[in-house]
């Protein structure tokens, strides 16, 4: 299991429903019965081949020369960034603002799973990306996540 | 006309549903089929789906609003049926499969952590601990040296990158298997070297989260965890 690592932009702040980060499991993973037909869906089998780079391959080593090769020894270890990671408190319904090493991602309230009728409009921040295939990266991801978008304004 | 199927529960679960929709443009109202102990949640099937955002937040929200009250055994997104009767055919034909599965799910949720590390300072470590890729990095440096020579470089340090990488995949699954039911590798992606979800009790989210801050605490800035959950169990149905 080797890949490419990205360029990174390494900042990310996950929000309370990030859909970014889960759709390759709503869209690779649960439940396929057979009697039923999957609806063909365009771009889905880009997002699954570009998801592979394999690492074993001439391109990846050359590009891998060049970043050493351009890599400015002399100045040293850059500084560390700082990551503005977001952890929802796991007792507390959406929150959010927890600075917290490199974990990011949203762990989402578990009592807002467990609320039972609650609705979409109100007080649910959903920060979503768009289903897009992931050519861009993590510098990509970056750009997604300067400009949250709450689906239910939108559309 | 046919059917899309979001899920799998219980007969027993009676979720709200009227205040969520289903996929498609037209935004169907969702509505059940049950058969014997099982039952499913379906809406018409929209004529054209695509994976826009609204369609993947429909199926989802679902999903959640399901494992609100019991166990879930989510479908694949972009499920169809021809009817409402294949349905009930097909929970009809698995039923004690789903059954049992639902009752392991009971109580669980999915986490899926996955991990990424920032290049260049990846680069920095394999270049300052390695003697071999130093000389070849000099050697090749501003047009320098031969294209075997780039080519060598760029395998060690492709080798090495994948080295760190399994190791660190190694030690992050070891350190959360143990708050954990059950684990399924996700693969990598070209963003993340690590993605692999967890199947955790509801009793030990927070011991499962903890333990993931402290990963993410010795491991710094230079590695990006990131954790998400509790989720529906896409990866344990």
């Amino acid at each position: 299991m080797t890949v490419v690592p990205q360029q990174s932009g390494q900042i990310a702040v996950g929000g309370g429903g990030n859909l970014y980060d889960v759709l390759e499991l709503i869209l690779d993973r649960g439940l396929v019965i057979d009697a039923f037909v999957r609806v063909s869906l365009v771009g889905i089998e880009l997002l699954k081949i570009d998801a592979r780079v394999v690492v074993a391959s001439v391109d990846t080593y050359l590009r891998f020369a060049e970043e050493c090769n351009r890599l400015d020894l002399e100045a040293g270890r850059k500084a560390p960034q700082t990551l503005t990671g977001v952890v929802g408190e796991v007792t507390e319904g959406g929150a959010r603002g927890k600075s917290k090493g490199a974990l990011t991602g949203a762990v989402e309230a578990i009592t807002d799973s467990f609320q039972a009728g609650r609705t979409g409009g109100t007080g649910e921040e959903k920060e979503e990306a768009e289903p897009e295939p992931r050519r861009g990266s993590a510098k990509r991801l970056a750009r997604h996540r300067e400009r949250p978008v709450r689906h239910r304004e939108e559309e | 006309m046919s059917v899309y199927v979001y899920a799998i529960t219980s007969s027993e679960c009676d979720p709200r549903l009227d205040d969520l929709h289903g996929v498609g443009e037209e935004a169907p109202s969702l509505r059940t089929v049950t058969e014997g102990a099982l039952k499913a949640v379906v809406s018409d099937a929209p004529e054209k789906l695509r994976a826009k955002r609204r369609d993947l937040s429909a199926h989802h929200e679902v999903q959640e609003r399901l494992l609100s009250e019991h166990a879930v055994l989510p479908m694949r997104f972009g499920l169809t049926a021809a009817d409402d009767d294949t349905v009930r055919a097909a929970l009809s034909e698995h039923a004690e499969l789903y059954s049992e599965r639902l009752a392991e799910l009971a109580g669980r949720v999915e986490f899926n952590l996955k991990a990424s590390e920032d290049e260049e300072t990846l680069l920095r470590q394999v270049i300052e601990e390695s003697d071999e890729v130093r000389g070849l990095n000099e050697a090749t440096r501003g047009g320098g040296g031969t294209y075997e020579e780039r080519l060598a470089l760029g395998e060690l340090v492709a080798r090495e990158v994948a080295a760190r990488q399994d190791s660190l995949t190694a030690e992050v699954t070891e350190a959360l298997r143990p708050c954990a039911d059950a684990e399924s590798e996700g693969g990598a992606t070209s963003e993340y070297f690590l993605n692999v979800s967890f199947l955790v009790d509801r009793d030990r989210v927070r011991e499962f989260t903890s333990a993931a801050e402290k990963l993410a605490e010795r491991y710094g800035p230079d590695v990006e965890l990131r954790l998400r959950g509790p989720l529906p169990p896409y990866s344990f149905v």
